[in-house]
């Protein structure tokens, strides 16, 4: 089935979405061994036809598994490569917590991680597409522990390489948008962890035939605006509502010129912005006169995952309306 | 010189400690019953520090959700918000958002100085406090005063906080500024920083009392200005980015105060190589010429799990020593 992704501000996600009950329980059942890895996918399929009709009410154009696989987006990759060893509890936020995995060996991409919920959304996203959504390389490193390598461009060098076999795993099978999320580079953002994560993503994304895609947020998107503009990507993703839109004027001054993915709407905050609000943002953003209506993604600043599913899906709404408004009038 | 040993800050929460606070949060808890818990688990926190001969110890603040939390819980027109990034740690922090000059409806410390430094003699209770300027810019000011009005009003509660906790017999007062060490921070709000935690110390008698900056390491222009603080001690993180902070040392030093070497990285698992760092700390010493040297970690340990903070705390004990059989004596309370 075919679907026509709008040529003007065509509107995406980031990747996350609110957990669906069945996903925890899947996580959960995982976790204690009651299931294997292919009966862990059976049962977050549900979860993620769920996701899927969320985004086909809300009229998104290029969409995602809403990651409801992923217990944290760094363990979720660890689990699955050789090298990692389940780590022990650290704090996210309150009394919330994850198991910081430690690295314990040499990395290396075993077999296909993120492919089969991919073609699952894929199968019922009425032929809108699908983004290949995986976490990177610094972010795999920044987050984790490393008691093995004590060497940081050795192990993102071969996190890279791990990452890029599983990209070439969702292109052969028919990904056009692949997103690599790196929310890790913004909170430190200097030259040299720039330069080492471009030296990655030249692995991750040589000749590859799809949309190439970064997403980052937070932190100091700013600082670290200068150093990237020559990574090899064709589209950055980035958090623009949060933070007021103040990277817009850098953008203009650094000469932006790819693909941007323009967040609009705050993740942090459980007020649904308005039709109107996120209208006036795309206004903005063309108004500073930094892109063409084409090369503009419409999206959250990040994923969802931590707001109620109804006020997900009513920003999400929002969102697409003004999107299909700012369609008719740039 | 004089060598001692004090943790930075805060410590993780061990499995009893998550899963009091979650069956609390759902009513399944009371909270006598989560005091208890936390009691015990602070308890054990202290004796592993007093166990590694630690001078300064604190109560591991496992209670705390974050920095912030206790205080905008502690006083009025102030709320906890959404989350954000603190600082380039993989943790999130609530925003404080202040819609009018905060007021203090209990204190946060001196209760806790009264149950715990009992607990921590013969060693001394460290007490610490989030800077007013850190607080104030991680914070959204709906108050409509500036922020610098809004430091200042920040300042007066947390100098009655110092106040009570010293009252109540805390031995060492520890100002956080973390925003200080970041690469945006400026020559002005390094100013603003030293005038309140002036006012901030100046209400810990005679107890001693310090700086600390961690996450990265201070510009020159900012740090020129943070040696006037009249604080005792001012800490820096030495490992996260040693050339820089190195050199920031060997070129200023810490003019007429002790200096605290954060030494053993705590936001890493493997164990710190303590003969590498012993160097580190003689090299600091002959730069900087320090008649007081304190030894902590880079920053609180709350980032790494409960197992390896015990562990850091251990090695934070093995490397004073080492200092001090090189370079100085014991420093006591």
């Amino acid at each position: 089935m075919g679907y026509s992704v709008p040529r003007k501000f065509p509107t995406t996600v980031v990747g996350s979405y609110p957990k669906m009950p069945s996903a925890l329980e899947a996580i959960k059942r995982r976790r204690s061994g009651e299931i294997s890895e292919s009966e862990f996918n059976e049962m977050v399929k549900v979860a993620v036809r769920d996701v899927v009709e969320d985004y086909l009410w809300a009229g998104v154009d290029v969409i995602s598994d809403g990651e409801q696989a992923r217990e944290d987006m760094v363990v979720y990759f660890a689990e699955r490569f050789k090298g990692y060893s389940v780590g022990d509890w650290v704090r996210v936020f309150d009394n919330e917590y994850f198991r910081k995995p430690v690295v314990t060996g040499r990395v290396e991409w075993l077999r296909p991680i993120t492919v089969e919920l991919w073609e699952y959304a894929s199968s019922i996203s009425a032929g809108r597409p699908v983004k290949g959504i995986l976490t990177g390389p610094y972010t795999m490193i920044e987050w984790s522990f490393d008691l093995h390598y004590r060497d940081r461009r050795e192990l993102i060098l071969d996190l890279a390489k791990a990452i890029r076999r599983e990209v070439e795993e969702l292109v052969r099978r028919g990904a056009r948008y692949i997103q690599i999320d790196e929310p890790a580079l913004s909170t430190r953002p200097w030259r040299e962890d720039a330069e080492l994560l471009k030296e990655a993503l030249d692995i991750i994304f040589k000749g590859l035939e799809a949309k190439r895609i970064v997403h980052i947020c937070f932190g100091r998107l700013e600082r670290i605006l200068p150093y990237i503009l020559d990574y090899p990507v064709d589209q950055f993703d980035l958090e623009m509502k949060n933070s007021n839109f103040r990277l817009l004027a850098y953008l203009k001054e650094y000469g932006y010129n790819k693909e941007i993915g323009f967040g609009v709407v705050d993740v942090h905050s459980f007020q649904v912005e308005s039709v109107k609000e996120i209208k006036e943002a795309i206004d903005k953003l063309m108004k500073t006169d930094i892109v063409s209506p084409e090369k503009a993604y419409i999206d959250p600043d990040c994923g969802l995952k931590r707001l109620p599913r109804d006020i997900a899906k009513a920003k999400l709404k929002n969102m697409v309306e003004a999107a299909r408004q700012a369609r008719e009038e740039w | 010189m004089s060598v001692w040993a004090s943790p930075l800050g805060g410590y993780p929460r061990s499995r009893v400690v998550r899963r009091a606070l979650r069956d609390y949060e759902r009513g399944l808890l009371g909270y006598g019953e989560l005091e208890r818990v936390v009691g015990e688990a602070s308890s054990l926190i202290i004796g592993s520090q007093l166990s590694s001969g630690l001078t300064y110890v604190v109560d591991g603040m496992v209670d705390w959700h974050d920095i912030f939390r206790p205080f905008i819980e502690s006083w009025r027109n102030v709320t906890a918000s959404g989350l954000l990034r603190y600082f380039d740690n993989n943790f999130f922090y609530r925003i404080p958002v202040f819609t009018e000059k905060p007021e203090a409806s209990k204190l946060v410390w001196a209760p806790r100085v009264r149950r715990y430094a009992p607990l921590a003699e013969p060693s001394g209770l460290k007490i610490v406090v989030p800077g007013p300027v850190t607080f104030t810019s991680m914070s959204i000011n709906k108050t409509g005063y500036s922020n610098e009005e809004l430091a200042e009003a920040i300042a007066k509660l947390l100098a009655d906080e110092v106040k009570a906790a010293i009252e109540a017999g805390a031995s060492m007062v520890q100002v956080d500024e973390p925003m200080l060490a970041d690469h945006d921070a400026t020559r002005d709000e390094a100013l603003l920083a030293v005038e309140l935690v002036n006012s901030i110390v100046a209400s810990a008698g005679g107890a001693k009392t310090a700086l600390a900056l961690y996450f990265d390491v201070p510009r020159s222009e900012v740090y020129d200005a943070i040696l006037d603080v009249k604080a005792n001690c001012i800490s820096l993180d030495v490992v996260d980015a040693p050339e820089r902070a190195l050199k920031l040392i060997e070129s200023k030093g810490f003019s007429d105060h002790c200096g605290i070497l954060g030494l053993v990285n705590s936001r890493t698992i493997y164990d710190d190589p303590v003969d590498k760092l012993v160097e580190v700390a003689l090299r600091v010493a002959r730069s900087s010429k320090v008649g007081e040297m304190g030894v902590t970690t880079t920053t609180w340990l709350d980032l790494i799990p409960y197992s390896y903070s015990l562990r850091k705390t251990y090695l934070l004990g093995v490397l004073t020593l080492k200092i001090q059989e090189n370079v100085g004596v014991a420093g006591g309370v």
